[in-house]
């Protein structure tokens, strides 16, 4: 499915007038390349040039190399350059996350090889795509704030956030908190950058989907704000809580995980109405809000291995012989059955704490029924 | 049923072994039987039945000749066997609200064809219900052939004078077998297996029965007791069997060496016989998340989000939809002696399973 559509996502358009002509050459040239899937920002975070020392001497050449940006985002890029590092960090904690939550399932977010991540499967709007989108989105806000706290990038500090309203009045408000604004901003800037350069169609399925993506980012980052909470520290006399220091703090990128999983079980399915908006498909259910996730296509089945889709299929994935849920061996399998085989593993055992101060153990290796699916 | 490997002989005996396999499955009535049950039986009408009413039930419900005629002669028993199909379709139904498979008609009909744990659970249900709405008849009147329990040890003239009666579950147990037509067990491992799901429902109603007392001495005083036996609630029966169908044990066919006749033995492992009270089953379940014809799905099945939604729509997630609900509220006493409630509208969000 090689063709100009591809071409423009990439950009290749977009640059000078020059290039126009010797579109046609380079298609040959980069037949393979093209062939793949769309390159997303988040090969960042499986690009082994993410070293910080590398942004110092000759940055720019190295911006227009990095894979899977779009030609708004490379131009970021320049701009922020010590930025970079840390959203490919945010994007590798996304695809960490996404792999836990899904461990469990048919579908469990393995990424495909370096160039594309996940493979077709985001050019389906369904809804592992908008947990993807989401997720991303999230773990760059994640990074970034953190970043900004411990003082690693130029253009931000320390939390500038107003003292909550619910603070009990003889607690200090003060500290250094992650930067949230800052981080929301940045990531909404950056990755919103690649769907906001798209024109597409009034009506036409590329339009639903960038209006799919930009909610679903938006989402993503909510789910971020809003588990942000007050973490506080007692520093009064001898360590008591005569004196406590609040500041803001991201909560722990696994409860934004749990909540953004939430939201993927409860995501609305919506269609474009005659005039070029999203309206939900099923009118009687509740409308979705900003905090929820949206998709426009029903998933694939990922049973089986389809490269037009993208899926992977389940053979050879390890089940659970004794569970009722995704995992156990009759949803995970498909009905196709499953191979029994023992496998030997190896773990810690008696573990012994020692003077000072480390912990020694030992390895037991114990062999236990493995169950895989046909 | 015959490939063409087999000599003749063989072939009819599997043909006759097919027909008795057949004649049992249209033995048992209900919610096993073939009865399509577009409609839910009332509960027991007050008045009491006309004469020759129970003639026309009969012929409209599908039974075998032999339960015809059993019919014919009893004028109480068609309503008790409404009563029973709607005991045990309502009690299935609570007891699985939370399953995949809800207990619903639909695939019914292929589910009862093979021997999953659903089919045991049906078994004994409907066996269980009929247990009990026969002894209940019997107890209140509606029965002519039998009366209140009567087992020695309790003194039935002055149980009369006082106006207690015992469910009389002897008769009802006895009647259970005449009608389900069980006097010989073939060798088949499907009867086995139906007659022993079938004597569990039985035995999990006779384990409910318990020795009511009522003391009527001087002043109110236990000095003089009268004493029946009473069914416990069939909700009790319901949830006994729902926990024997979380226990069922898989069986398999084994001759017994001793004496020479097959019986029912567990997996390898155990190689004791399963209990009596245990249901049996020989095929293992298929997941029933999607429509197939053994289920419709649960593809629209109302759960609650953080609980049963889970596990319920198979990782299809759940739509939400607000919904109105009218409660009352506001309740009154009024002198004398009634209540008064108001009607509050209050809004909620119910959550329903996706299709796909």
């Amino acid at each position: 499915q090689t063709g100009v559509n591809d071409l423009v996502d990439v950009g290749w358009v977009r640059h000078d007038t020059d290039d126009h002509i010797s579109l046609k050459t380079c298609l040959d040239v980069f037949q393979d390349f093209m062939s793949k899937k769309r390159c997303l920002f988040r090969s960042l975070a499986m690009n082994p040039l993410l070293i910080p020392e590398a942004y110092i001497i000759g940055a720019q050449p190295l911006c227009s190399q990095l894979v899977g940006l779009s030609p708004g985002q490379k131009k970021l890029c320049q701009l922020y350059q010590d930025h970079m590092q840390y959203i490919g960090e945010g994007a590798k904690t996304g695809i960490r996350e996404c792999q836990y939550q899904f461990r469990h399932r048919r579908w469990n977010c393995s990424t495909v090889d370096n160039s594309s991540v996940f493979g077709r499967v985001m050019q389906i709007g369904s809804r592992e795509t908008a947990f993807m989108y989401a997720i991303s989105a999230a773990g760059v806000v994640n990074a970034v704030s953190r970043a900004c706290r411990e003082g690693e990038l130029n253009s931000c500090g320390c939390s500038r956030a107003a003292r909550p309203k619910d603070l009990p009045r003889d607690w200090l408000w003060g500290g250094c908190g992650d930067n949230l604004d800052y981080g929301c901003r940045f990531s909404k800037q950056f990755v919103d950058a690649r769907e906001r350069e798209k024109t597409p169609l009034k009506g036409s399925y590329e339009s639903a989907r960038k209006m799919m993506n930009l909610h679903n980012n938006e989402a993503g980052r909510r789910a971020v704000l809003e588990l942000a909470h007050a973490s506080c520290k007692c520093h009064g006399v001898s360590g008591s809580c005569s004196l406590k220091t609040c500041w803001l703090q991201l909560a722990d990128f696994r409860k934004v995980g749990d909540l953004l999983k939430e939201k993927y079980d409860s995501a609305a399915a919506m269609k474009l109405n005659s005039r070029g908006r999203m309206v939900q498909m099923h009118s009687k259910f509740n409308a979705p809000t900003g905090d929820d996730l949206v998709y426009i296509d029903p998933s694939p089945d990922y049973c089986l291995k389809n490269q037009s889709t993208g899926s992977l299929g389940t053979v050879g994935r390890l089940c659970n012989k004794t569970s009722e849920g995704m995992d156990g061996c009759e949803l995970m399998c498909c009905g196709r059955g499953y191979d029994q085989f023992k496998a030997e593993i190896v773990e810690r055992c008696h573990c012994k704490f020692h003077w000072c101060c480390y912990v020694k153990c030992k390895r037991c290796s114990k062999t236990v029924d493995q169950f895989v699916c046909k | 049923i015959c490939v063409g490997v087999l000599p003749r002989t063989a072939c009819i005996l599997r043909i006759i072994a097919l027909c008795i396999l057949l004649s049992h499955a249209a033995a048992y009535f209900g919610l096993t039987g073939r009865e399509p049950l577009v409609f839910l039986p009332g509960p027991f009408s007050n008045d009491a039945p006309t004469g020759k009413a129970h003639l026309k039930q009969c012929e409209q419900m599908t039974l075998t000749r032999r339960q015809k005629r059993l019919c014919r002669r009893e004028p109480g028993l068609a309503e008790t066997l409404r009563e029973s199909v709607r005991l045990s379709l309502l009690e299935c139904r609570y007891q699985f609200r939370n399953e995949r498979w809800n207990c619903s008609l639909d695939g019914r009909g292929s589910l009862l064809k093979k021997a999953f744990k659903e089919t045991a659970f049906l078994l004994a249900v409907s066996s269980a219900a009929l247990t009990h709405a026969l002894a209940k008849a019997c107890s209140s009147g509606r029965m002519e052939r039998c009366t209140c329990d009567d087992s020695p040890g309790i003194q039935h003239r002055e149980a009369w004078q006082w106006g207690v009666c015992g469910d009389n579950l002897k008769y009802s147990t006895k009647f259970l077998k005449k009608f389900l037509g069980q006097k010989r067990v073939s060798k088949d491992l499907r009867a086995q297996m139906e007659a022993h799901n079938i004597n569990v429902g039985t035995r999990a109603v006779k384990s409910g029965l318990k020795t009511t007392c009522k003391c009527h001495g001087v002043s109110g005083s236990c000095a003089v007791r009268t004493c029946w036996k009473q069914l416990s609630p069939f909700h009790d029966t319901g949830r006994l069997l729902k926990y024997r169908y979380d226990t069922a044990v898989k069986v398999l066919s084994v001759t017994n060496a001793a004496t020479g006749e097959t019986e029912l033995a567990g997996p390898r492992r155990h190689s004791q016989s399963p209990r009596t009270t245990d249901l049996v089953y020989l095929e293992d379940s298929p997941s029933f998340c999607r429509p197939s014809r053994y289920s419709p799905g649960t593809g629209g099945r109302s759960c609650a989000k953080d609980t049963s939604c889970q596990s319920l729509c198979c990782g299809r997630g759940y739509n939400t939809a607000m919904h109105l609900t009218s409660l009352s509220c506001h309740c009154q006493v009024r002198w004398c002696c009634h209540v008064e409630c108001q009607t509050c509208v209050r809004e909620e969000e119910r959550y329903t399973c996706k299709n796909a």
